[in-house]
């Protein structure tokens, strides 16, 4: 049982009224603030310069996507779903076929070939969500130098994904029953020189990040999360793992063809946000020799890459989870026998991560605050999902973004709608 | 004493008193439904936490049926040593829908509360001996006895609901 004192954070009253005693100054940060991207509301308690306690309100992203996937077809969805995410956009459409297929009742007619490409694509997409996020980490730690880096060695693995996909971000390979694309030799054979020239590359970044003492010092034991603690705000995927709890879901419960592959499971015991950047940088180099694995599996496997799904699915309900780059993906849908979802639910793996990180600050300095708020990797559209769409009129219009932006700078400025 | 019963407490290394459980499913290979309703739900969980050692909760995903709410408690049994989870979905059926209203789990895991929270928000659930029970993701000017996840609500009395607050908004501004 837990105790009584150890609380969860999101609880803050707007009028301030619940500051911890102690605390002599309050910084509030968000929703929009130049450092995040991203909107949510951070409330940091001080006392001089240390972190008494924070806390954060979420919801300003929030777009009612489950609601909306109750009034759309299972097909539909299939689309919907990856935009539950921008960067980890394959793993929700994963899970999310995975849970078709297994309603549908047609798991064991997914060929090897179709479940290695989507091993592929989820592979890719976990390399270059990492070393996005450890350029952003170099930035927010003041190394300006590694973020240019670390971004610009991107572009091969988005440069492979456009290949293989047509898109840079958003996949979108899956479909119930299989996937939509096959991944021909040649493009497989292109491929394959350019991932040795990654690998060559992700391992300079690591070693810049272990060597280079002005980074390295800024990382190392800066907020620490005990194992204890992490088992008490039982965060998800590589925030757990670099607290010594070694659960990977492609491990601990395989789906997909992953327990026919060869790599290891990473993990660190240390805890600060040091190891949780090694983490990830090892995932990245294990996702590297993956891909490589799956590309000359590719080349002996044969069948079809998509199986027959009816549109009605019988009625049933199953979980499942996928190790999204963030962490730990679940998804539990419920089939009534129409061709439309009865309920679907999707908790996407930021949302479990807050709480320990918002633990990882308590007492630390607050010039650490951006690298250990960075440590989890935040993602709001993943925190509060869901849409509610203004098409009052019903008009639809292509335009590029210049004149998206000139009409929205004229529609403010003149005070009228938009189209 | 049902196979799958069996097959579980075999998995978690304890004895799970037969009263308190409504039935047990297999999903798949080391994959768990356990039923229970709202009065047994606490002392259940009470002994998979504190005997069994189920410390880690995926999320609490709340349904609703033809009559009654049901409650989900995705929890992970850890096996450290071969690093092997064991999903078992804790589902609470039986929620009246005129009062529903079903124990807090927080004693046991922190994580429940923002995920009860949310439960909250979208149905309407109650969780009782929840230190905070409010709102957590709905914006603040949402009307209190809209819960919008809930059947009875439709796609486009929602829009008209949001463009209404989005339209108080404006004029107030």
């Amino acid at each position: 049982m837990v105790e009584k004192t150890f609380r969860s954070r999101f609880r803050t009253e707007v009028d301030g009224s619940d500051a911890p005693p102690g605390a002599d100054h309050h910084i509030f940060i968000g929703p929009q603030h130049p450092w995040a991207e991203e909107p949510a509301h951070f409330i940091i308690h001080l006392k001089g310069e240390r972190v008494v306690e924070a806390d954060i309100r979420i919801g300003f992203n929030f777009r009612g996507m489950e609601k909306a996937m109750e009034a759309r077809t299972w097909r539909q969805n299939t689309m919907l779903v990856p935009r539950a995410c921008g960067i980890c956009s394959a793993v929700h459409q994963n899970v999310y076929v995975r849970v078709v297929d297994r309603l549908a009742g047609v798991e064991d007619q997914i060929s090897e070939r179709a479940r290695l490409i989507r091993m592929f694509s989820l592979e890719a997409e976990r390399i270059h969500s990492h070393m996005l996020w450890y350029g952003i980490l170099a930035h927010d730690a003041g190394f300006d130098t590694m973020l240019h880096i670390s971004w610009r060695d991107r572009e091969i693995i988005m440069d492979i994904v456009e290949d293989f996909s047509g898109n840079r971000v958003n996949p979108s390979l899956m479909l119930p029953g299989g996937v939509k694309r096959d991944i021909s030799k040649e493009k497989a054979d292109k491929a394959k020189p350019l991932l040795g020239e990654l690998t060559k590359k992700v391992e300079y970044h690591k070693k810049v990040f272990v060597e280079e003492a002005s980074i390295r010092n800024r990382l190392e034991d800066v907020g620490v999360l005990s194992k204890d603690d992490a088992k008490k705000t039982s965060p998800n995927g590589p925030t757990g793992r670099a607290s010594g709890l070694p659960f990977d879901i492609r491990k601990s419960y395989p789906y997909e063809l992953y327990d026919e592959l060869d790599w290891k499971l990473v993990y660190y015991t240390e805890g600060d946000v040091l190891a949780t950047t090694l983490v990830r940088i090892d995932e990245t180099l294990e996702s590297l020799q993956m891909c490589k694995q799956i590309l000359d599996k590719l080349e002996t496997s044969k069948g079809e890459i998509l199986a027959r799904v009816r549109p009605r699915i019988p009625a049933g309900e199953y979980m499942t989870r996928g190790e999204a780059p963030r962490g730990e993906d679940i998804h539990y849908g419920i089939a009534n026998g129409t061709d439309k979802p009865e309920r679907y639910k999707i908790r996407a793996p930021s949302l479990g991560n807050i709480d320990a990180t918002l633990k990882r600050m308590d007492g630390e300095y607050i010039a650490d605050m951006p690298v250990i708020l960075r440590s989890y990797d935040p993602c709001f559209s993943c925190t509060n999902r869901v849409m509610i769409v203004n098409d009052t009129t019903g008009e639809k219009m292509i335009i590029g973004q210049d004149e998206f932006a000139q009409k929205a700078i004229k529609a403010k400025k003149y005070n009228r709608p938009f189209f | 004493m049902s196979k799958e019963l069996k097959e579980l407490e075999d998995i978690l290394n304890i004895t799970l008193s037969k009263d308190l459980i409504k039935e047990v499913r297999k999903v798949e290979d080391g994959h768990f439904d356990v039923l229970t309703t709202p009065d047994k739900a606490y002392d259940l969980m009470k002994i998979l936490c504190e005997d069994a050692g189920i410390y880690h909760l995926s999320t609490v995903t709340a349904a609703e049926r033809e009559k009654e709410f049901y409650v989900y408690y995705h929890i992970q049994h850890r096996i450290e040593e071969e690093f092997r989870e064991v999903p078992i979905n804790f589902i609470i059926t039986g929620i009246n829908k005129d009062k529903p209203k079903t124990p807090s789990l927080l004693d046991f895991f922190v994580a429940a509360d923002y995920y009860e929270r949310e439960c909250y928000d979208f149905f309407g659930i109650y969780f009782e001996n929840h230190p905070f029970m409010q709102r957590l993701i709905l914006p603040e000017k949402w009307p209190d006895d809209v819960r919008p996840m809930r059947k009875e609500y439709g796609w486009e009395e929602l829009k008209e609901i949001t463009l209404g607050i989005a339209k108080q908004i404006s004029e107030n501004d």
